[in-house]
C-alpha cells in the first residue's frame, strides 16, 4: 500500500477502517504523536504530517460558555437527515442584537435559502412533520427521547417502504409510537396514544400498526402484565410490596397459562386488586379500573379467574365482597 | 389424541350472468326478494334451502353468501337462474361462478400456550390488548387463521374448501411441533 493510499484510509472515516501499518517496517504499531504527526512506533518512521486536528481550538469551563462558544447544534437524531441539522442562520448577531441593515438584508436572504434548502425531497419534508406530529402526542404521554427516536426511524423506515402514501401522516405517526413503545415495553396502550390523534381513530390507527409490523418485518415482543403494574400502582399509592405481590400472582397466572389472550392492563389491574384485598387495604374495582384504564367488568372478571385458578382466598374484612 | 374438527361456516362467491338484469321488473315478478335501491343498489335473493342469500345486481353479477358448501352455492345459483329464466328475465346463460372466499372454523382439543407461540412462529400478529386470538398468516395454502388460547381457530380467505383442511392439519403439525398444545386440555 502507498504512503497516499494509507494516509487517505487513515483520513477519510472509512466505514471499514483498515488497520494502518507501517510502509518501512510493516507493523501495525501507529500512534498519533499529539504534534499533528502519525508515527510508527516500532522504526519511528513519520508517515504523515501536519494532520488536521478536528477537535475544538477554544476551552470552555462552564456550561453557559460551552454553549456560547460552541458553533454546533445537538447532535443529529435518527430520523432527522442532513439537509436537516438544526442550527439556522440567525437574523441577530452572536449577541442576540441587531445587525446593521445591508447586513441584515443578507442574513435575511441566507435565511430564507437556508429555509428553502433545508428540505432536499418530499421525503424530508414529510419527516419534519412527521417529527412535529411525534413530538406532539409523545409529549402528553410523557414519552422518553428514547422512543420518540425509534418512532422517528421506523416512520423514515415505512416512508421508504411506501407505506405512508395513501394514509394520513398522524395515523402512521401513532402506530409507529405504538410500535416504540412495545419494543421498549413500555405499558402504553394503544388507546393511550390515539387518545393525543385528532380524529382520536383507534381502529384506522390499529390498521396502521398491523401494516408496520407486517411490511416492516418487526418482530414485537408480547406485551407483559407485569409492566403495567408499577404504573397502576402509582396512580393508587400502593407500596412496593404490594407491586411485587402482584408480580408474583401475575407469573403464577402466566405458568397457568391462563393469561393467554387477556388484555395485560386488566391482568394487572385484577392482581392489584387481590393484593388490596389479601393487604387489608381495599381499593374499589372502580378506582383500580380507573387507575388502569380498563372497565371495572374486565377487573372483575379477570380476578375472579385469578382466584379461582390459583386458589387465592382473599381474607374478607366484611363480606361486601362481590 | 383427538384429530382436529374443522367446520366450513361460510362460503362466499361470485356469479357473472353475462347480461344485465332488470332489477325492479325482477322485484315486482318474484315477490320473496328485497330490493330497495335507495338503501343498496343490489336486490337479495334469500333461499331457505340450502340457506343463502344472494346479492343480484342489474349488471349481472351476483354474490352468492351464507353457503356452507362449494355444492350448496352450485344449487343456489342453479335455483336463482331458473327462476330468472321462467319469468323471463333473463335469456339463457351459462353462469360463472367463481369461489371468493371460505370461512371455517376448527376446534385442535388442546389448549394453546399463545405468547411463546407468538416467538416461535413467523408471520404472526398477537395483541391481547386489541384483540384475544392470535392471527397467523399462512402463506401456502394461503389463508389467514385466528387461533386461541381455548385451542378454537377460526380459518378465512380460503378459495377452496380442501385448502381449509389442508392449512388446520398444516397448523395443527406445526403447533404439535413447536410444543405449544397442552392436550390435557380442559381441565376447568
Amino acid at each position: 500500500m502507498s504512503r497516499r493510499e494509507l494516509v487517505h484510509n487513515l483520513s477519510v472515516g472509512e466505514k471499514t477502517v483498515r488497520t494502518p501499518i507501517c510502509p518501512v517496517c510493516g507493523s501495525n504499531n501507529i500512534v498519533h504523536s499529539g504534534h499533528g504527526e502519525l508515527v510508527c512506533d516500532n522504526c519511528g518512521t513519520v508517515i504523515s504530517e501536519k494532520e488536521i486536528d478536528f477537535g475544538q481550538e477554544w476551552r470552555a469551563f462552564t456550561a453557559e460558555e460551552r454553549e456560547k462558544r460552541s458553533r454546533i447544534g445537538e447532535p443529529l437524531k435518527p430520523g432527522m437527515t442532513t439537509g436537516m441539522m438544526s442550527t439556522i442562520i440567525d437574523k441577530r448577531d452572536i449577541n442576540r442584537l441587531k445587525l446593521d441593515a445591508q447586513r441584515r438584508v443578507d442574513a435575511l436572504q441566507m435565511r430564507k435559502w437556508q429555509m428553502r434548502s433545508r428540505f432536499q425531497t418530499a421525503r424530508d419534508r414529510s419527516t419534519s412533520q412527521a417529527l412535529a406530529e411525534i413530538s406532539r402526542i409523545a409529549t402528553p404521554l410523557k414519552l422518553p427521547d428514547s422512543v420518540k427516536e425509534e418512532a422517528a426511524t421506523i416512520y423514515q423506515k415505512a416512508v421508504d417502504a411506501g407505506l405512508v402514501r395513501g394514509r394520513s401522516i398522524e395515523s402512521i405517526v401513532a402506530a409507529t409510537l405504538h410500535v416504540a413503545c412495545r419494543k421498549f415495553n413500555l405499558p402504553i396502550a394503544l388507546d393511550q396514544i390515539t387518545q393525543f390523534t385528532r380524529n382520536q381513530n383507534k381502529k384506522d390507527v390499529a390498521r396502521c400498526y398491523r401494516l408496520l409490523v407486517k411490511d416492516l418485518n418487526i418482530l414485537m415482543p408480547v406485551p407483559d402484565p407485569v409492566s403495567y403494574i408499577p404504573r397502576i400502582a402509582y396512580k393508587l399509592g400502593l407500596s412496593e410490596a404490594a407491586q411485587d405481590k402482584a408480580r408474583e400472582i401475575i407469573r403464577e397466572a402466566q405458568q397457568m397459562g391462563i393469561t393467554a389472550g387477556k388484555d395485560p392492563a386488566g391482568l394487572a389491574a385484577a392482581a392489584i386488586y387481590v393484593v388490596s384485598l389479601l393487604e387489608n387495604n381495599r381499593k374499589t374495582q372502580r378506582e383500580i379500573a380507573g387507575a388502569a384504564e380498563v372497565t371495572e367488568v374486565t377487573v372483575r372478571n379477570r380476578y375472579k379467574e385469578l382466584v379461582d385458578r390459583l386458589n387465592l382466598i382473599p381474607v374478607v374484612p366484611d363480606n361486601r365482597i362481590v | 389424541m383427538p384429530k382436529p374438527s374443522v367446520r366450513i361456516e361460510n362460503v362466499v362467491a361470485s356469479v357473472a350472468l353475462g347480461q344485465p338484469i332488470n332489477l325492479s321488473k325482477t322485484a315486482e315478478m318474484i315477490s320473496t326478494v328485497e330490493y330497495e335501491p335507495e338503501q343498496f343498489p343490489g336486490l337479495v335473493y334469500r333461499l331457505s334451502r340450502p340457506k343463502t342469500a344472494t346479492l343480484i345486481f342489474s349488471s349481472g353479477k351476483m354474490v352468492c353468501t351464507g353457503a356452507k358448501s362449494e355444492e350448496d352455492v352450485k344449487k343456489t345459483v342453479k335455483q336463482i337462474v331458473s327462476a330468472l329464466q321462467n319469468k323471463g328475465i333473463i335469456k339463457d346463460g351459462k353462469p360463472e361462478y367463481q369461489i371468493q372466499n371460505v370461512v371455517a372454523s376448527a376446534n385442535l382439543y388442546a389448549e394453546i400456550n399463545l405468547e411463546s407461540l407468538a416467538l416461535l412462529l413467523d408471520n404472526v400478529l398477537y395483541e391481547p390488548e386489541q384483540f384475544p386470538g392470535l392471527i397467523y398468516r399462512m402463506a401456502e395454502p394461503k389463508v389467514v387463521l385466528l387461533i386461541f388460547s381455548s385451542g378454537k381457530m377460526v380459518c378465512t380467505g380460503a378459495k377452496k374448501e380442501e385448502a381449509v383442511k389442508a392449512a388446520v392439519d398444516k397448523i395443527y403439525a406445526k403447533l404439535a411441533d413447536l410444543g405449544v398444545l397442552n392436550l390435557k386440555g380442559k381441565t376447568a
